[in-house]
């Protein structure tokens, strides 16, 4: 019987509307008792490991629904094994995974493969996401059924938009069987072909062409249209400009079945990144860094609740495929590692958003979205736990991570407010040296 | 040596003599003056003297690589011009050249074809006494799938001292200055910046109308592709000159007008009262089509005909970076006519990139002036 107290912490979980000094104990695997520090001894089994937490956030384990692992197929970029340990060292205990590996995770083997693979050698929880289509070619609907029965929790296209509207229709209609959303990449290829980042005055400056805001919102518009017509689940990812805010906060308004995610460096920098450091390939993305009016917007939504999850897109690429010309490079930045301290630095410390909704946003509702019952701490759910020193102030240093790969455009930022310790399962995954355990 | 750093010295000289530049031999500063080294000199009748000069007068570049006009700033850009007349001199003799970069290496490294930018810089090279290599995607290893950073590092390996390039991708020449030890110089990157050719319009309108500043310039053609545009806006913002820019919105990149230039897609109001009329060339390889609907038509639209001419001032200079469309964006009327400088851009070119490779290498205005 393996058993974990998290003693003198800040408890912050929302599910329970709970925000208060507990002590937190932890029994094979699943929240035992909670009960407020200092009043009287849990019946504390023999041999619990003891977490000191004074000082810290507990909170339930994080989820972030939007990771590239890359395996199987692009193994030199990250695998499950790298992904997962930098997913614990960013905070994280659930991660879902985009199906664009190599092949596509468009069927049953595939999706088998990557469970098993994430049983062997994940170090937290891994959710497939399965495609819509076969090979994510947009023509016809994949196995979704043999998918969802393997463990997929969501289906998408990921970077190819389903810009097939009836395609769309089809698989909106059908995963209500299965009752899990489909997520979308919106983007109209047909506005953004050959553009490398956002269409404004920087890429004007810079001779670099452009994919304008309104490619994104072109295919918000439709995506909304055609979910408004099924009645499906409909989840957009990475949504970056103002007018696909609105367009969302609108369609909620109506009543529509509609999440939406934002990442953290579309809340973090701007077009004007791509300009100040020269064409550094690492503030090449897709959708690409927006303006400021965009990033304004998105905080503005990640306040009044039409933004539900933040999740990194966490996309690996390999030292030799970003340390190229800045049209060549791929589009993607990692961001498992550096989600929690940019959101906490930026937003939290600065009263932006509270620390109830930053939990909300990285815990509560991407689980709730993805239907994986986490993200809470109430008595009998799983122990997954992430805690937080928000007070810890440290220097991002790329050289550190636990993934494999090192694109990452915040290197050297000092940031205060970081994941210390995270526990899945009640066992501790991961926990900074800084933190003290005893 | 003697200390010839003084700026006066440009000034004052009025001697032809055969002791002008001397070799720079070693970065930043050049120390050594061989016997009888020989090089361009400069006087003070033919020295366009519009500019107000400020009151210490730059003499040395101090940057090592040139990337853009961007960040230059006025005195940067009159020092260069001012080299480049030192050095036009040169281009005039029978024995075209100087011993002032002799021992030196410079690579050409152009990734995208070239015939006026590629030769004009080996032509300036050679006179200045530099070895030169040439390397174009045709007889390099990129054709084997060799990254451009190796590329560049394979050639670093071999100790040029300069690096001259040419590429198809914006910011292919900032992201070598972050990984190289080379001086570069950009040739051209992408749609971004052509600051050479920038510097050789501004030299040429400098040399015909005797100032920069104040002058309205209308540049007109496929402005969305164009490093020309971006490199003369930059570099012609900074002297104080008065800018238009004209293509059919379909060609107009989105917020140009921040750049600070009028923006407009009517050629006749572009010209109107033009000192200069810049033509830039329609570059259908860049483009995805569609943003007209043949040649003909642009032709009708936005083509410069002695007839639309008429609108510019009377002694107006009619420009073009090469290579071009004729009947396309320019007729040949007007591109072989009275008022075209286009040959004398290309002449002036050597002399502007001599100017550049000499004051990269640390060498200094004072010292052609003896």
């Amino acid at each position: 019987m393996a058993s974990l107290l998290i003693k003198g912490g800040r408890v912050i979980d929302p599910a329970t509307r709970t925000d208060a000094a507990l002590d937190l104990l932890l029994v094979d695997g699943r929240v035992a008792e909670r009960r407020p520090t200092g009043q009287g001894k849990a019946a504390v089994p023999p041999g619990t490991r003891v977490l000191d937490a004074s000082g810290r956030w507990v909170c339930p384990g994080l989820v972030d629904m939007h990771v590239h692992l890359r395996e199987p197929g692009q193994e030199h970029k990250e695998t499950i094994e790298t992904g997962t340990r930098a997913a614990a060292a960013g905070g994280f205990t659930s991660i879902a995974c985009m199906p664009n590996t190599t092949p596509w995770n468009d069927g049953l083997s595939v999706t088998e493969y990557i469970v098993a693979e994430a049983r062997r050698k994940g170090v937290v929880r891994v959710f497939p996401i399965g495609c819509v289509s076969k090979s994510g070619e947009g023509k016809e609907l994949a196995e979704i059924g043999d998918m969802a029965r393997s463990g997929v929790v969501a289906v998408s296209d990921d970077g190819r938009p389903v810009g097939n509207t009836y395609l769309l229709r089809m698989a909106m209609e059908y995963t209500k069987i299965f009752d899990i959303p489909l997520i979308d990449h919106c983007e109209d290829k047909d506005l953004s072909a050959g553009g490398v980042m956002h269409e404004g005055y920087v890429s004007t400056l810079l001779g670099l062409q452009g994919m304008p805001g309104a490619a994104e919102e072109v295919a918000v518009a439709s995506d909304l249209a055609v979910a408004g017509l099924t009645g499906g689940r409909l989840h957009l990812a990475h949504l970056s400009t103002r007018g696909s805010l609105e367009k969302v906060r609108q369609a909620k308004r109506e009543g529509l079945r509609v999440t939406c995610e934002v990442t953290p460096h579309h809340l973090v920098l701007t077009d004007q990144a791509v300009a100040e450091s020269e064409f550094d390939p690492n503030t090449k993305m897709n959708p690409p860094l927006r303006r400021e009016e965009d990033r304004r917007a998105l905080i503005e939504g990640l306040r009044d609740g039409t933004i539900d999850a933040i999740a990194s897109d966490h996309a690996p690429h390999h030292m030799d495929e970003k340390l190229q010309e800045f049209d060549e490079a791929p589009f993607g930045i990692i961001g498992l590692e550096t989600s929690v301290p940019l959101i906490l630095d930026r937003f939290v410390r600065t009263g932006i958003i509270q620390p109830a909704r930053f939990v909300e946003l990285m815990s509560v509702n991407p689980s709730g979205i993805l239907g994986i019952g986490k993200g809470t701490l109430a008595v009998g759910a799983d122990a997954d736990v992430t805690l937080i020193d928000p007070e810890l102030e440290r220097p991002v240093d790329v050289a550190q991570f636990r993934s494999k790969s090192r694109n990452c455009p915040f290197h050297g930022w000092t940031l205060r407010g970081w994941p210390v310790a995270t526990v899945v399962g009640g066992r501790l995954v991961h926990e900074l040296q800084t933190a003290a355990i005893r | 040596m003697t200390d010839m750093l003084e700026p006066a010295k440009l000034r004052t000289s009025s001697r032809r003599t055969a002791a002008g530049a001397r070799p720079a031999e070693r970065r930043p500063a050049p120390s050594r003056r061989p016997e009888g080294a020989a090089g361009p000199v400069a006087t003070r009748a033919e020295s366009p003297a519009a500019e107000p000069k400020p009151q210490k007068r730059l003499v040395a570049l101090k940057k090592k690589h040139l990337l853009g006009t961007q960040g230059l700033s006025a005195e940067e850009i009159l020092l260069i011009l001012d080299t480049a007349r030192s050095f036009a001199e040169v281009s005039t003799r029978s024995i075209k050249k100087v011993p002032t970069l002799r021992g030196r290496t410079i690579v050409n490294f152009f990734m995208e074809p070239s015939t006026r930018t590629r030769s004009s810089f080996e032509i300036a090279e050679k006179r200045l006494s530099a070895d030169t290599l040439n390397l174009s995607p045709g007889s390099s290893s990129v054709v084997k799938g060799e990254s451009l950073l190796d590329t560049a590092r394979n050639l670093e390996a071999m100790a040029p001292d300069m690096i001259v390039i040419r590429h198809q991708s914006s910011g292919a020449p900032h992201f070598l200055a972050r990984h190289c030890r080379a001086q570069l110089i950009n040739a051209g990157d992408g749609w971004h910046e052509h600051p050479t050719q920038a510097l050789l319009d501004a030299f040429t309108i400098r040399e015909k109308k005797g100032r920069l500043k104040g002058l309205r310039v209308a540049i007109v053609g496929d402005l969305m592709h164009s490093r020309v545009l971006r490199s003369n806006i930059f570099l012609l913002k900074t002297v104080g000159a008065e800018i238009v820019a004209c293509a059919p919105p379909t060609l107009t990149p989105v917020d140009l007008s921040r750049l600070g230039v009028q923006v407009t897609w009517r050629i006749d109001e572009a010209l109107e009262g033009a000192d200069v009329v810049m033509m830039l060339r329609i570059q259908r390889e860049r483009q995805r089509g569609g943003a007209f609907p043949s040649a003909r038509e642009y032709y009708n639209l936005y083509g410069l005909t002695v007839e639309r001419t008429r609108r510019a001032k009377p002694d107006v200079i009619i420009m073009h970076p090469g290579p071009m469309n004729r009947g396309v964006e320019i007729d040949s009327a007007v591109a072989d006519g009275p008022f075209s400088v286009i040959l004398e851009q290309v002449t002036n070119g050597v002399a502007v990139r001599m100017a550049v490779l000499y004051l990269l290498a640390g060498g200094t205005l004072g010292e052609l002036a003896d």
